[in-house]
């Protein structure tokens, strides 16, 4: 393959991800055998007769020397096994496919609000700088980033679901209204299976947790968005297409946005993953039966199997997102490719 | 290098103006001066976070003196031994401001107590990313190699974690190892940001680690202790008082979230985030005052504290910096003094011989283009009248700043925010200057082309050669098609000498020389009777640089275009011109023929800048000493006087014109007679080749 060839950047960027694994499963796992005492005692110690709990230890293998419980969650993590919670009879990977399609559909509905609203007014913004509308763009963005999400979720949940009574205040489409079960995601299982009903349900419950999640990012990317307009305009290719006659039409979209975007799209997937721990936020407020929660919980009966196992699968999705990106950005941007 | 005599020779006026002995005002206002070169806006936003970051400072530490109550007091002492508690869930009153919780706290007397947590948490967490993170980077950065690749990945990976899920294991594991409480939050806090600092610092170092004044400092035999120390810490830790204060802002978030979670302070330690938390029943049954206050506390923080980040950054940043539309005029833009109309300029010889007689490629007629900067109004290109006949190429030299791109610009109305262009350029009958948008654009890269300065960056990154001429021809000419316009293309790149092959390759692809030369295609593509070249071959070796000039000789013989050759090397001048058009400091001060201006400059300044230039028969290098003058309060007189070694008594009073000094050679110099004044009888007038005699 010759250099700057797409296929061999995309190998590159493929191999390149495998340390960035490594290294957070590392991490976790140090993290959290640095906590004293080990899962079962933290858990359940005092409730159960020292013999049980020490054959308990015996089965997760606590016994084990360090390094070969290291070994073992490695090769267990890469072979998607992300081992058993202590205090819960599902597997991790159980929890996971149960509770994960919840929160990437909370995910992906939030993302696409901050997009639409971060690129659009962002853009304009830029554009009109110094105008009402640039001051008013920048101020929302600084203002909504400000709101803890816990909060303006709680005030939504006050206005829209106490006073008016139009939102359904927490949950996920539930008992008859929920879709029948395929993916998982409900509004994309009620479309395939045509439940128009559950549609309508899915949606409604998913409107304010995904328009306080997606506010809340879009804030970050009308600023963002702003910047980067601000600064490819007064770029020399810019002002070259301008000394070639180009339209300020084709200017602005075809030399001056598209270049914009490009550190906007490496920041999507950076925003992605700290969504993931802004879903936490957001599930605990609205009970979103998501993974984020799952975890919070197992956090506070300190399951450190089930927290490990969880951790473990959000970094692998994090490695996955961010070397997702980059093969985007290397179709759009030929510089990035070699 | 010795630094502490260094005093003696400050390095630029701005420090000399700074030291102990200087009045606290001017201190002041040198600490000022790049918030004035902000917009107003952004000022106003930075001063009023600034504000409300003071508020919460006195409401953090002073009014804990003032309330009557405590965060964690749920009754009062109304006789000696005797307590009321206070009622649960009051609504906001005389007596509790804004409200009860549940528990009977007082709402507004938590918020103020978790207000004095959340700057201890901030200052803690912040100095510990800030140590941890600035450190690593520095050291990192500086020795690169293996260490600093493997610290890179690890930063990266540690970057690319959602944040809060890190600070909640880490809180979760340090409120384990030691006890939950303000330590164990604030350095979960911390954690997020270590790697944020690491990378900024980082990459800082390793590019400050390569600049000349670094690699001068290493030549000299300093310790590299002194180097990261004294160069490179100080130059990088400019960058760090933004990210500090967007951190500081973002802390409050991740302390508040994992409060909210219950990994924050144990309760009932007053904190806004946790405080939410325990008010998240109280919103199911309509109660809003529990949660509403502490949440507006969080925003109103956070938003001062991003606000006076954002507004440094624009300080910081000076892209971000001037502002402002182009158009025609700027408020406050001090008139121009030199005359306009008839009595002035229009009378050079230049202007009444080319308008009445040649077909001209370009008439410029009282040029003026003005710039706001930091220090006031100022006009760059101050009244110029040239034409630029068919087929002519004239040289347009002077030094940096002389105002040689900006008029190059103005030909095609080109104009930075900011910037105004007055005057008239007429290009086939048609003035640019004053005519609508849309006929300007018509006209640019159509009857005007310009080639700009920096081929590297002109060309967007995104798009393939072939897309850049396609998009341009069809711009101007709907009708043709994609086919015939990628034939033009590769035409136009045969004529360069790329290979018409390569049409399809991106920017990166090229080499500068070739990239220079792509531009130069897309400049004669559409056959423009004119074409402005701004430093043409500046960066491009000989062998490139006289292709360029042997092409765009070929245009002017062949095509019969008029270039105007925008440059500061004489030597490309002398090959390539008919004409040459000295500028100074906004004006132009010489014009004539090539031959004339090298071997008999009138103008004491072309004779400096002829002189200065080395020719093999030099024996001596001479330059032209002193600085161009200040154009936001431009000298009266002559703008050269002060470094004019013929400088007469009135050349400070009189403004020179051109005036004929040798066949189609005219000097706006006093010392020849239609300047603008007498001539004294005993003046001596420089002639001759400057290169022989002294100047």
């Amino acid at each position: 393959m010759k250099t700057g060839s797409l296929g061999r950047y995309l190998v590159t960027r493929v191999l390149l991800a495998v340390p960035s694994v490594f290294i957070l499963l590392t991490l976790v796992f140090l993290l959290l055998h640095a906590a004293p005492g080990d899962p079962v005692t933290a858990t359940l110690g005092g409730r159960l007769p020292p013999a049980e709990i020490a054959a308990r230890q015996e089965t997760l293998g606590l016994n084990d020397p360090i390094y070969v419980q290291y070994f073992n969650y490695l090769a267990g993590a890469l072979t998607g096994d992300f081992g058993n919670p202590v205090t819960d009879s599902r597997s991790v990977v159980e929890i996971i496919l149960e509770t994960a399609p919840a929160t990437l559909e909370l995910a992906a509905a939030g993302m696409l609000i901050a997009v639409t609203l971060g690129v659009v007014v962002g853009a304009i913004a830029g554009r009109l700088r110094d105008t009402a509308f640039d001051v008013g763009g920048r101020l929302f963005g600084v203002v909504i980033y400000a709101a803890p999400v816990f909060w303006t979720a709680l005030l939504g949940q006050l206005l829209f679901s106490v006073k008016l009574g139009w939102l359904p205040s927490s949950g996920r489409a539930g008992g008859f209204d929920a879709p029948e079960q395929i993916t998982g995601f409900y509004v994309f299982d009620s479309i395939i299976t045509g439940d128009w009903e559950a549609l309508q349900s899915s949606l409604l419950h998913l409107i304010l947790p995904a328009v306080t999640l997606g506010l809340l990012i879009g804030g970050v990317f009308i600023r963002l968005v702003r910047v980067n307009m601000l600064q490819t305009l007064r770029s020399d290719y810019v002002e070259a297409a301008r000394g070639r006659g180009l339209p300020e039409r084709n200017v602005l979209f075809r030399h001056a946005f598209k270049t914009a975007l490009i550190p906007i799209i490496t920041i999507v997937g950076l925003q992605f993953a700290l969504m993931l721990g802004y879903a936490a936020l957001t599930e605990t407020t609205f009970s979103w039966p998501g993974l984020a929660r799952e975890l919070i919980d197992f956090v506070g009966t300190r399951d450190y199997a089930a927290v490990q196992g969880i951790v473990t699968f959000i970094a692998l999705v994090v490695v996955g997102v961010s070397l997702l990106i980059d093969i985007i950005t290397g179709i759009i941007d030929p510089r990035v490719r070699y | 290098m010795s630094t502490v005599h260094g005093s003696e020779a400050p390095a630029d006026a701005h420090s000399a103006a700074v030291n102990s002995r200087t009045p606290l005002k001017k201190r002041l206002q040198h600490i000022y001066r790049p918030f004035r070169q902000t917009s107003r806006i952004s000022r106003g936003l930075i001063f009023s976070g600034l504000g409300v970051v003071v508020f919460f400072l006195l409401v953090a530490f002073v009014a804990p003196l003032l309330y009557p109550y405590s965060g964690t007091q749920y009754r009062k002492e109304v006789a000696p031994g005797e307590f009321v508690k206070f009622p649960a869930l009051a609504p906001p009153s005389v007596e509790h401001p804004f409200g009860t919780t549940r528990d009977g706290f007082d709402v507004l007397a938590r918020i103020i107590d978790a207000a004095s947590l959340a700057f201890v948490v901030m200052a803690i967490a912040v100095s510990i990313a800030m140590l941890v993170g600035v450190t690593l980077g520095l050291y990192s950065g500086y020795r690169g190699g293996k260490f600093d690749r493997a610290l890179v990945t690890v930063m990266d990976s540690v970057y690319a974690f959602p944040s809060l899920v890190m600070a909640i294991i880490v809180g979760f594991v340090l409120g384990s190892i030691l006890t939950q409480g303000v330590f164990s939050a604030a350095a979960a806090v911390a954690v997020v940001y270590i790697p944020q600092y690491y990378r900024v610092v980082r990459n800082h170092t390793f590019s400050v680690k390569q600049e000349p004044f670094v690699e001068a400092a290493r030549s000299f035999g300093a310790k590299d202790r002194t180097i990261v120390g004294r160069y490179i810490f100080f130059n990088v830790v400019q960058t760090v008082p933004v990210i500090l204060t967007l951190n500081a802002a973002d802390s409050i978030l991740v302390l508040a979230a994992l409060g909210f979670l219950g990994y924050g302070v144990p309760y009932p330690i007053p904190e806004w985030g946790l405080d939410i938390a325990k008010a998240t029943n109280d919103v199911a049954a309509g109660i809003w005052w529990t949660a509403f206050w502490p949440g507006m506390a969080i925003v109103l923080l956070v938003t001062a504290l991003t606000l006076v980040g954002e507004g440094l950054n624009d300080v910081v940043n000076p892209l971000l910096r001037t502002r402002g539309k182009a158009g025609r005029k700027i408020a406050g833009m001090p008139r121009s003094r030199r005359k306009n109309g008839d009595g002035g300029v229009t009378r050079s010889a230049d202007a009444v011989r080319g308008a009445a007689q040649e077909k001209l490629a370009a008439k410029i007629r009282d040029l003026r283009v003005g710039y706001r900067t930091s220090d006031g109004p100022l006009w760059a290109v101050d009244g110029v009248d040239l034409n630029l006949r068919a087929g002519e190429c004239v040289g347009l030299v002077g030094e940096s700043g002389s105002g040689k791109s900006s008029m190059g610009r103005a030909m095609l109305r080109l104009m930075p925010p900011g910037g105004v262009v007055q005057g008239e350029v007429e290009i086939d009958d048609r003035d640019i200057v004053n005519a609508p948008e849309s006929t300007v654009r018509k006209m640019r890269g159509e009857g005007i082309s310009l080639m700009f300065q920096e081929p590297m960056t002109r060309l967007n990154p995104l798009m393939r050669v072939s897309d850049h001429f396609v998009e341009m021809i069809r711009t101007h000419q709907p009708k043709t098609s994609r086919q015939r316009a990628r034939t033009m293309a590769r035409d136009a790149l045969m004529q360069v000498g790329i290979p018409p092959t390569r049409v399809d390759n991106y920017p990166h692809e090229f080499s500068g020389g070739m990239r220079q030369r792509v531009m130069l295609a897309m400049a004669i593509v559409l056959t423009p009777r004119t074409i402005v070249a701004d430093e043409p071959t500046t960066a491009l070796d000989v062998i490139v640089e006289s292709q360029i000039l042997s092409l765009l000789e070929r245009l002017r013989s062949e095509e019969n275009v008029g270039i105007l050759l925008i440059t500061h090397n004489l030597g490309v001048v002398a090959e390539a011109c008919d004409r040459v058009a000295v500028m100074y400091a906004g004006r132009i001060v010489e014009m004539g023929p090539v031959d004339q201006i090298f071997n008999d400059p009138k103008h004491p300044y072309t004779r400096g800048l002829v002189a200065s230039t080395i020719s093999l028969n030099t024996t001596e290098l001479h330059s032209v000493g002193g600085y161009p003058p200040n154009l936001v309060e431009p000298p009266t007189g002559c703008r050269f006087a002060d470094r004019c070694a013929y400088a007469m008594d009135h050349c400070t009073k009189v403004d020179p014109e051109l005036t004929t000094v040798g066949p189609e050679q005219q000097a706006a110099c006093l010392l020849y007679p239609g300047a603008g004044a007498d001539v004294p009888a005993d003046v001596r007038t420089p002639s001759g080749d400057p290169q022989k005699s002294e100047v």
